[in-house]
């Protein structure tokens, strides 16, 4: 193997991708998928955690209280979030229905240490947005009420649990988990799904144009157009990884460890690309390889999620600081991986470039 | 009747190929993979996701709350020994301290305080839950009792606010005041079915439901719940299932991208293509069998999961916008490196589409432009009208279709083998159907047929941008908006343009022009009165579709605006395509804002 045609293939591959412009395409993907797996998230958050857009908090909701006296209606009063008008339940359900207001409360007289439950019955707006927000705000209200109630009837229990006193934060830390715990390990991770797409694609290619006899033609052996072709998907995946996370500290997201999650993902990938290769070489065809190798991907990727200190975890760990010793466990294990598959690339590619020679 | 038997046979053709291709070497390997991936499944649902393994790192003292707190994964137990919390010399996101939590002001530990406390609600319910007097540990029961609102009801939809307060005095209601009957204070379920329910709740697998847990899941007992269990409705469970129909879907539609895709290569297609058939023939035979494929799928999977058959209806549209863009893909594409990104990238785009807004679809409106709303709704057992699978798949029919009528037209061997880039091969397949004879009907034809596509991009960005807060939303939406409907104005006049500049003549421009503005208006028209109704009584369709109001205006708009890009074409060359599409997007958006804000009046 020389140095020298590898590069030359690596590049002839470069050359193809840029003129093509697919890579743009694979950029804007990435791009697409990360915006609007954000968006996703961001509207989630807001809309089961209101207090988390500031929007949301300075607007007052009005609420009809009917029924008898209790505890809530303290509550309501003394909420910020509210605006509470005692009425009649019939007259209150009508004002509902006309929108001009936003829910409507019945409390019956049940004492708060009876036997039976306390059931208050709450009328809201069907299919409504803004309802799903009074909603969430309401049930903090009623767990302060049923907290009241347990404690009525704390004598009635047997078992407390194990008290543990969880001060109330401001504000913050909404998206933290979903931005280090599943963003970055997406994202960084994606380059290396595609670059082991794209090598099925380039050697699957060779095949059925039937460009391989010309390339074999050439001075350049079959291993080393193998190689070439590994190399340059390979490369591709630190480069993308890198701009991704320049991208989300750019954006202010704090990241430790760039270049351990760089050496982790590239090594990772590695494996990937190599499992495609050798999948390609077996079908030469395209159709087969991707359908082969897809399932398997999916397969490799949810075997590995299931696992401990698998990779995935291992970069959201390296990216907040969290990640010990295992790291490199983990990282030898992978390199093991790569050294059997990559010796079993090179024979197979090699036995495949004799039998071309000898025929 | 011969063109039947004509798709039947190429039909049979198709299958035998591919299952003699596919047979010998895929079939079993793919069995094994299968049942790998059955057995995977199993194993990662027993022992959970480890994405988040080991993210917070906790002091505590007392080793009972460190072993409960330890049953997550996701924190990392270290027993300390200390009177009042040290945060220096360590890495702690929290510490706990004679039952009292301390915490960082960092992201990261407040990140942590958020998971812990929704872990010991947890275990205080099902502490709770075990309790032998279940109302002394719930004491609290809450009777939701969805209202519909008959006035307004659009408006509500529309994420208009509620009305503001009306001050001191209570609102009154103008209409009629209907009787309530005073809701009974008795419980209508018996100890035992709620605390059944209660456990069922609690005892799912926390390493997957933590995913799903800000969301609620189906409740047996309706809308009779804890405070605790009060969330937004969210049919989680429907949505995982939406996955499980939409990848086969996928997977087999590459089947028939990849079967196109091989007619092209080496010149294969043309034994195909000097047969006495007529293109759209061979499409169509080519296409049947991965049709009746998904269409078994679907069939099977909706039999497995014991589902209402009805919900193969909605995916009937689905099934035939895949196959149509898999057909137009595996036609464009030059190598297997761009057939491979355009159609993961269609596919990522698809899938969006279609998922997202079925997650609001019991909250909102906006959901029913996805089909798959649908079938969430019919897995729920929600009943659904004629109307709305008319409303939510009907761009479906019709982007497929136009799709569908462009493939055949351009199916012949100069354009299949031709070596081109992608942009140059688009331009082309566009120009075969721009006749030249009447090259103003066509552009009339074009511009009207690409109203549907442009409502799916716009849909799109209203379903993006929805989630943005007001003001931006809104403004994104307008430069978005005025964007894609120029650029689909555009894009006729710059193919025949490309095709043969010297057709410009200033009369020609403004004949060009007023077809493609009457057109658009037509096809906008039509499509809004068969469908659209419903969003576009709401703010945001007030900017989509402002065009509904007199009809000169917005047809004047429409022709200044092509009238723009033409004239830049003409004058500065196709560099200038793209300066004409800003300036046109200026122009627009002024209108619009004229209109929505009133600047003027």
């Amino acid at each position: 193997m020389k140095a020298r045609h590898l590069s030359i293939i690596a590049r002839k591959e470069f050359r193809g991708l840029f003129n093509e412009r697919t890579i743009l395409l694979a950029i804007l993907l990435q791009l697409f998928i990360a915006l609007f797996s954000s968006f996703l998230m961001v509207g989630l958050t807001s809309m089961y955690d209101p207090s988390s857009l500031s929007k949301y908090s300075r607007f007052r909701y009005n609420v009809a209280y009917a029924g008898n006296d209790s505890p809530v209606l303290d509550y309501l009063t003394t909420s910020r979030d509210f605006r509470v008008y005692p009425m009649n339940l019939s007259e209150g359900v009508a004002a509902l229905k006309e929108r001009k207001l936003s829910a409507v409360i019945w409390v019956p007289d049940t004492p708060p240490d009876a036997e039976e439950p306390v059931k208050i019955t709450l009328f809201t707006l069907q299919n409504d947005l803004q309802s799903a927000i009074v909603d969430v705000k309401l049930k903090d209200i009623f767990l302060k009420y049923e907290a009241d109630l347990r404690e009525v009837r704390a004598g009635r229990l047997h078992d407390e649990p194990v008290p543990l006193a969880i001060p109330k934060a401001t504000g913050g830390g909404d998206f933290y988990e979903f931005v280090y715990g599943l963003l970055i390990p997406l994202l960084v991770f994606m380059p290396a799904i595609i670059a082991s797409a794209l090598v099925i694609d380039l050697l699957t290619e060779e095949y059925q144009h039937e460009t391989l006899e010309t390339l074999i033609s050439t001075p350049v052996t079959f291993t080393e157009i193998v190689w070439g072709k590994v190399l340059a998907c390979e490369l591709m995946v630190p480069v993308q990884a890198c701009a991704w996370i320049l991208l989300l500290m750019i954006n202010g997201i704090a990241i430790e460890n760039a270049a351990l999650i760089l050496v982790q993902v590239s090594v990772t990938s590695f494996v990937l690309v190599l499992l495609g290769t050798l999948t390609a070489l077996h079908y030469r065809e395209r159709t087969a390889a991707q359908f082969i190798f897809s399932t398997a991907l999916v397969i490799v990727m949810l075997l590995g999620l299931a696992l401990p200190d698998n990779p995935f975890n291992l970069l959201t760990r390296l990216a907040i600081g969290t990640a010990g010793m295992e790291q490199w466990v983990v990282l030898g294990g992978t390199c093991l991986i790569i050294l059997v598959l990559g010796c079993a690339t090179h024979l197979y590619a090699g036995r495949i470039g004799k039998s071309r020679h000898s025929g | 009747m011969s063109t039947i038997r004509d798709i039947l046979t190429i039909a049979r053709w198709e299958v035998k190929k591919s299952f003699s291709v596919m047979g010998r070497n895929v079939l079993p390997l793919a069995i094994v993979l299968f049942v790998l991936l059955v057995l995977v499944t199993g194993f990662t649902t027993q022992s959970g996701l480890h994405l988040q393994d080991g993210m917070y790192d906790v002091g505590v003292d007392d080793p009972a709350l460190a072993g409960l707190i330890a049953g997550d994964p996701r924190f990392s137990v270290f027993q300390i020994s200390a009177v009042s919390p040290e945060w220096r010399g360590n890495t702690f996101d929290l510490i706990i301290i004679n039952g009292e939590v301390f915490y960082r002001g960092t992201e990261k530990s407040k990140s942590a305080l958020k998971t812990l406390e929704r872990n010991y609600g947890k275990y205080v319910n099902s502490v709770y839950n075990a309790e032998e007097d279940l109302f002394a540990a719930y004491p609290l029961w809450i009777d939701v009792q969805p209202q519909k609102s008959e006035l307004d009801f659009l408006a509500t939809q529309s994420g208009q606010s509620i009305a503001a307060a009306p001050g001191r005095q209570a609102p009154v209601p103008e209409g009629p005041v209907v009787g309530i009957p005073t809701p009974s204070p008795t419980l209508a379920f018996t100890r035992d079915e709620l605390r059944q329910e209660l456990t069922k709740t609690s005892s799912a697998n926390p390493q997957i439901s933590r995913y799903t847990e800000i969301l609620t899941t189906d409740n047996a007992m309706g809308n009779f719940k804890t405070p605790s269990q009060m969330s937004p409705p969210l049919p989680f469970d429907s949505i995982i299932l939406i996955f499980v129909f939409i990848f086969p879907l996928y997977f087999t539609s590459q089947f028939f991208m990849m079967s196109i895709m091989n007619e092209r290569i080496e010149r294969k297609g043309e034994i195909l293509l000097s047969m006495p058939v007529k293109a759209g023939s061979i499409i169509l035979g080519k296409m049947l069998p991965y049709f009746l494929g998904m269409l078994a799928i679907c069939t099977g999977l909706t039999f497995w999961i014991s589902a209402p058959f009805i919900i193969i209806l909605p995916l009937i549209p689905v099934i035939f916008f895949f196959l149509a863009n898999a057909l137009i893909i595996g036609m464009l594409s030059r190598s297997f490196k761009e057939l491979s990104f355009i159609s993961i990238f269609f596919s990522t785009v698809a899938t969006s589409y279609l998922f997202f807004p079925s997650i609001f679809a019991n909250v909102h409106v906006i959901s029913f432009i996805s089909p798959l709303t649908l079938i969430v709704l019919s897995l729920q057992g929600t009943a659904w009208t004629a109307t709305d699978y008319l409303y939510s798949t009907s761009l479906f029919w019709l982007t497929g279709a136009v799709i569908f009528y462009i493939a055949a037209k351009n199916f012949r061997e100069e354009r299949l083998f031709s070596e081109k880039n992608l942009v140059a091969r688009m331009r082309e397949f566009l120009s075969e159907v721009l006749s030249r004879k009447r090259p103003f009907l066509s552009l009339f034809l074009l511009t009207g047929f690409s109203i549907p596509f442009i409502f799916m991009v716009q849909m799109m960005c209203l379903v993006l941008f929805f989630n943005l807060p007001m003001p931006y939303s809104l403004v994104l939406l307008l430069l978005f908006a005025a964007l894609v409907e120029e650029i689909a104005k555009g894009i006729g006049i710059y193919t025949i343009y490309a095709r043969d500049a010297s057709f410009f003549t200033w009369k020609n421009v403004v004949y060009a022009c007023a077809a493609t503005a009457i057109g658009f208006l037509a096809g906008e028209k039509l499509l809004l009165f068969v469908t659209l109704a419903q969003i576009t009584e709401s703010v945001f369709g007030s900017i989509l579709f402002l065009s509904l109001g007199v009809l000169w205006m917005p047809l004047l708009l429409h022709f200044a605006g092509v009238l723009i890009v033409t004239a830049s074409l003409k004058l500065g060359g196709r560099g200038w395509f793209a300066p004409g599409l800003a300036l046109a997007m200026v122009v627009h958006c002024l209108y619009n804002l004229y209109f929505i804000l009133g600047w003027l009046s």
